[in-house]
């Protein structure tokens, strides 16, 4: 231990409900009679937090699990990815599923309508506490991620997964592409292929192509390939696509056509 | 409560079925024409023979029981206020009395097919007789088999009618208010009093389109506490019969569902439509919600929907109606079920 304990712990609050937030908000208020502490903000989504969390972090987020958009479980990933990651404390009003889930891995959690003395419990145990690990988070998801996010310099950026227009692997990387960047991000394309076998489609062996945007095909290419060029929406770039996925892209190709018309 | 009345006199509760019914009408002309089958089929030798004989003996069975139906249609009303077993004899005694007519009626016509003779006449009476009996034995056992069904259903329902997510939340926003605005906190808890009274009752006595309606918007603005102007509800009642007669939280829960699958997963919130009128006798009930992707790709509310599908089913038998349709990014849950008047 050192001096930085005397700081006071800055607590975040991350909740869609309004009156769900001035509720901790004053429980942390009453908190701070036994320990030091600040809120130094909140936010009514994941995304928001994420923005905000990324010009001032937090050493502890209190975040509500069931929100629009992207979820508390979510946001944990994400989050995960600062520099300093903060800790998480998950807070729920009913939700079986993450229950269990939390007690199987010794998650701390907080039940609606909360307690004071839990809070007050959780929060003191929260500066001794580690980080939970990203591999966990991901069991506790269950359904595909709404947003990739990456890590540059020292932020976290999340990339909508409606934005995407195609994922290329690139050595350890992957190539996050949208109609205004690139992004680079640390995860495997075949993990990425199967979280969203319904949106993505693989025109090559290091390529996945978001099926809504493929704007059509063209003759052309390198030698090896298929011979068949990808066209996006959006973009210039033409993408090859190989011999060996062309029959699966094809039928795509046909399918967008008869729903052309 | 002003202007109950008891789902036991009223839905599949008595041992004496309501004739008027479209689901018990099916059920004796399916029952009558099996056993006229089963008689058939221990009088004959062959297939061709079992052609003719069913043939001669649907001819001469369907008037009587075409007949039987319509008296009993008309008579129901004063049927269900004798004593079970008054009104059970007064329906054999019925059943004798027509098939005596036809064959009088019918006179040479029934000879032909059955022979005539002392005996026949009085086996006549005897299978009509019998008939009703047996009709009256189904429907009596039938009463007695749903039952525990219908307090099953009951049970069943009282637990996914109000979810605890709901309860739990709506707690949580209420102590957020108690400090800073104690008498908006006050309403709310009445709102949930009034909400979980119904809910924790046995659900026994039908209620008035007026005060559900009323329960309806209790919980409605427990929700908006929650969510804000992210709940917005269009209300359609010009049409609405307020002094009609529904189980009670028939709509809360499809508003339950709404907001759980429609409103809740969208940042931006949602519109949900009601629509409630009656027409031709029966009383409509719309409920619209957004349909949100999720919804979309899981199967959205179908499952805790069941529930309600179930309850109507007992309640009505096959004279509810129950649709669910998905178009335009909208979920549309539209129940029809008769209308009931005090």
């Amino acid at each position: 231990m050192n001096d930085t304990v005397t700081l006071p712990l800055s607590v975040f609050i991350v909740d869609d409900e309004p009156l769900a937030r001035s509720r901790l908000k004053d429980l942390l208020d009453d908190c701070r009679a036994q320990i030091e502490l600040e809120v130094t903000g909140e936010a009514g989504s994941g995304i928001e937090a994420l923005e905000k969390l990324n010009q001032h972090p937090a050493e502890v987020v209190l975040t509500d699990i069931r929100m629009p958009g992207m979820d508390g479980m979510e946001l944990a990933m994400h989050l995960n990815k600062l520099d300093k990651p903060p800790v998480i404390i998950f807070t729920t009003a009913y939700d079986s599923y993450a229950v269990q889930a939390f007690e199987q891995r010794a998650i701390d959690y907080l039940l609606k309508p909360i307690r004071l003395g839990r809070l007050f419990e959780a929060i003191s145990r929260a500066r001794d506490a580690v980080p939970l690990r990203t591999e966990v988070l991901r069991e506790l998801i269950p359904e595909a991620r709404t947003h990739l996010s990456a890590h540059e310099r020292g932020k976290v950026l999340p990339i909508a997964i409606e934005d995407v227009l195609y994922l290329r692997a690139e050595m350890k990387y992957v190539t996050v592409r949208t109609a205004e960047r690139e992004y680079l991000i640390e995860e495997s394309l075949t993990a990425l292929e199967k979280e969203y076998a319904t949106r993505f489609v693989r025109i090559h062996r290091n390529c996945l192509v978001a099926k809504s945007a493929i704007a059509g095909f063209e003759k052309g290419g390198e030698e090896g390939e298929s011979g068949w060029l990808l066209r996006l929406h959006g973009l210039e770039e033409r993408l090859p696509v190989s011999r060996r996925q062309w029959p699966s892209v094809k039928v795509l190709e046909c399918m967008q056509d008869q729903g052309d018309q | 409560m002003p202007g109950t009345r008891s789902i036991k006199q009223n839905i599949p509760y008595r041992l004496l079925p309501d004739f008027r019914n479209l689901g018990t009408v099916l059920r004796i002309l399916v029952v009558g024409n099996l056993l006229a089958l089963f008689v058939a089929l221990m009088r004959v030798t062959s297939f061709s023979e079992l052609g003719q004989r069913m043939l001669l003996d649907s001819a001469l069975l369907q008037p009587i029981l075409l007949s039987m139906l319509l008296v009993l249609y008309l008579l129901d009303r004063r049927l269900q206020r004798l004593p079970y077993w008054q009104a059970a004899g007064a329906i054999v005694l019925l059943s004798v009395g027509i098939t005596w007519g036809y064959a009088w009626l019918g006179g040479s016509l029934f000879d032909e097919v059955h022979g005539s003779s002392a005996f026949v006449e009085w086996r006549r009476m005897l299978l009509a007789a019998s008939l009703s009996g047996v009709l009256l034995t189904y429907f009596r056992w039938r009463a007695r088999a749903m039952s525990p069904a219908l307090q099953g259903a009951r049970l069943q329902a009282l637990q996914a009618r109000i979810r605890p997510h709901f309860l739990f939340n709506s707690i949580n926003a209420v102590l957020a208010i108690v400090r800073a605005e104690p008498r908006r906190a006050e309403t709310a808890l009445e709102d949930m009093a009034d909400l979980f009274r119904m809910a924790m009752g046995d659900g026994h006595d039908l209620v008035t389109l007026k005060h559900e309606v009323l329960l309806a918007e209790r919980y409605l603005s427990l929700e908006r506490l929650r969510m804000g102007e992210r709940l917005q509800v269009h209300w359609d009642k010009t049409r609405m019969p307020p002094g009609a007669l529904i189980p009670p939280l028939l709509l809360q829960p499809l508003l339950e569902n709404a907001v759980y699958h429609g409103i809740e997963p969208l940042a931006e919130g949602g519109v949900i439509e009601i629509a409630i009128y009656a027409e031709e006798r029966r009383l409509h009930l719309s409920v619209r919600n957004p349909l949100t992707d999720k919804a979309a790709q899981t199967g959205g509310n179908h499952l805790a929907l069941s529930n309600i599908r179930e309850r109507l089913s007992l309640l009505f038998d096959v004279e509810a109606e129950y649709r669910v349709t998905r178009q335009d990014g909208s979920y549309d849950v539209h129940i029809v079920i008769p209308l009931l008047q005090p």
